[in-house]
């Protein structure tokens, strides 16, 4: 086994574990099978959150040091986070269609994630648009530290805005709000789902710094361009 | 007047002057805007006490998107040469910002006083609870041309004109709450401080985090 493999295998046994402990626990009282959903969701949009964070984290750092290692982190954790946001909606929209009986709705939490979603495309959209490096990871570092001010908004939104979305069962005054075996299958679930992040999250760093240096090899190779084969003229030579 | 104020408002009476000259916001973004309201009854139909009730909500989203517009016209304003041109100056990047920042907030207050009639006349709401979102007016203004600033220099060398409405909307939005919540709050006598506040907290983080970033952003562009 490669050595740096284990964090795959890791994620991967996690995921099952996750997929049994979520499909063994008994159904809700109330929603159901629905309420399985909730293993995949909401690892879903704590995973988001800590994706962002990570970006901040790694924005602060490249514009104290100015290494590309933090940008690499910045951007990867926001290619990942862009993935479990978007996910934590599709996932969300299934389950009002099922309870609420409608795909979206006014709530202010649903529409912050949604928000969030779309400062965090703009960030990518923002590294796409730049080729200089220096430049990108600068620029765009900017960005991951203005971004990062909605995630508690986006949290705390179902405490300060009274919506349909259900307040918070786990980080809450009071303690968590749930019978143990959902809390243990959810456990699970969020611990796999950090695995796969970090997983995800090593890929693409992996992936940038490789880029890079192919890049910084293309700009060091000498390579023929158009027009090299036609000379100056040289006067007053008779061949 | 410090140096650093002199700047700005040499900056900020340049960009009014060539706004002046080209008037593209008062003569085009105006009627824009202005037609982006009259569009809206006709698209979700001419319900009258509809109308008044959604009026002031329609009335801030037009300034958001198409104040996006004033403050993109500013920050594309200025060309590469341009720019190198006031570095060399000796051009203070943060003086810069603010003259930028200031010059689109009044454009943009410029815009909202022009829209705030043509929608009072077009949803027909009352117009006594109005007197008090002229408090606001400013404040939106000012955290918009902001925020608008920034981004255009976040986004600066960046080939895509789309990328700086893109980064810019969804921020703005607890501007747009705050605005429409004052709205609706006077008009049912709801409290109004907390949302206040909120557009005076938005523009001093915004108005810090643009004098902070100015001159790194300013050098990442070489």
């Amino acid at each position: 086994m490669r050595r740096k493999a284990w964090l795959d295998f890791a994620a991967g046994a996690l995921l099952a574990g996750a997929l049994v402990a979520g499909l063994a626990v008994p159904p809700e009282r109330n929603m159901g099978d629905l309420a399985r959903i909730m293993f995949v969701h909401v690892p879903a949009a704590w995973l988001a959150y800590l994706a962002f964070g990570v970006t901040l984290v790694g924005s602060v750092g490249y514009l104290a040091t100015g290494r590309m290692k933090w940008d690499r982190l910045a951007a990867g954790s926001a290619e990942v986070g862009v993935y479990f946001n978007g996910l934590t909606i599709a996932l969300g929209m299934i389950w009002g269609k099922s309870t609420w009986g409608v795909w979206w709705t006014w709530d202010a939490r649903l529409v912050l994630t949604a928000i969030m979603f779309f400062v965090y495309l703009g960030y990518l959209g923002l590294r796409r648009g730049i080729a200089d490096p220096v430049a990108r990871a600068r620029r765009s570092a900017w960005l991951g530290v203005l971004g990062a001010v909605q995630i508690p908004i986006v949290h705390f939104s179902v405490v300060w805005w009274r919506g349909l979305h259900q307040p918070p069962s786990v980080i809450r005054p009071g303690g968590v709000q749930m019978d143990n075996e959902f809390r243990i299958a959810l456990a699970i679930a969020v611990l796999a789902f950090t695995f796969v992040y970090a997983a995800l999250l090593r890929r693409h760093m992996e992936n940038a710094l490789a880029e890079e240096a192919l890049a910084a090899r293309l700009a060091s190779e000498e390579v023929e361009v158009a027009g090299a084969a036609i000379t100056a003229p040289r006067y007053g030579e008779v061949d | 007047m410090t140096g650093l104020w002199r700047q700005a408002w040499e900056i900020a009476r340049k960009d009014l002057r060539t706004e002046l000259r080209s008037g593209e916001v008062l003569m085009i973004t105006v009627p824009f805007g202005a037609a982006a309201l009259m569009l809206i009854p006709l698209a979700i139909g001419v319900d009258a006490p509809l109308l008044e009730r959604v009026g002031p909500g329609m009335y801030w989203s037009v300034v958001l998107l198409f104040g996006v517009l004033v403050t993109v016209r500013q920050s594309a304003a200025d060309g590469p040469a341009q720019m190198d041109l006031l570095s060399l100056l000796g051009l203070d990047p943060a003086a810069r910002f603010a003259g930028k920042a200031g010059a689109s907030a009044l454009l943009l207050m410029a815009f909202e006083a022009m829209l705030a009639p043509i929608a009072l006349a077009l949803y027909g709401s009352d117009p006594r609870g109005w007197w008090w979102v002229l408090a606001v007016l400013p404040l939106v203004a000012l955290g918009l041309g902001l925020l608008g600033t920034l981004a255009g220099a976040i986004a600066a060398s960046v080939a895509s004109t789309t990328l700086v409405p893109l980064i810019v909307v969804p921020l703005s939005v607890p501007m747009l709450l705050a605005a429409a919540q004052v709205t609706e709050g006077i008009r049912v006598g709801a409290t109004i401080f907390g949302w206040l506040l909120l557009l005076v907290v938005m523009d001093l983080l915004l108005a810090v985090a643009g004098v902070l970033s100015a001159r790194p952003l300013q050098e990442a562009t070489r």
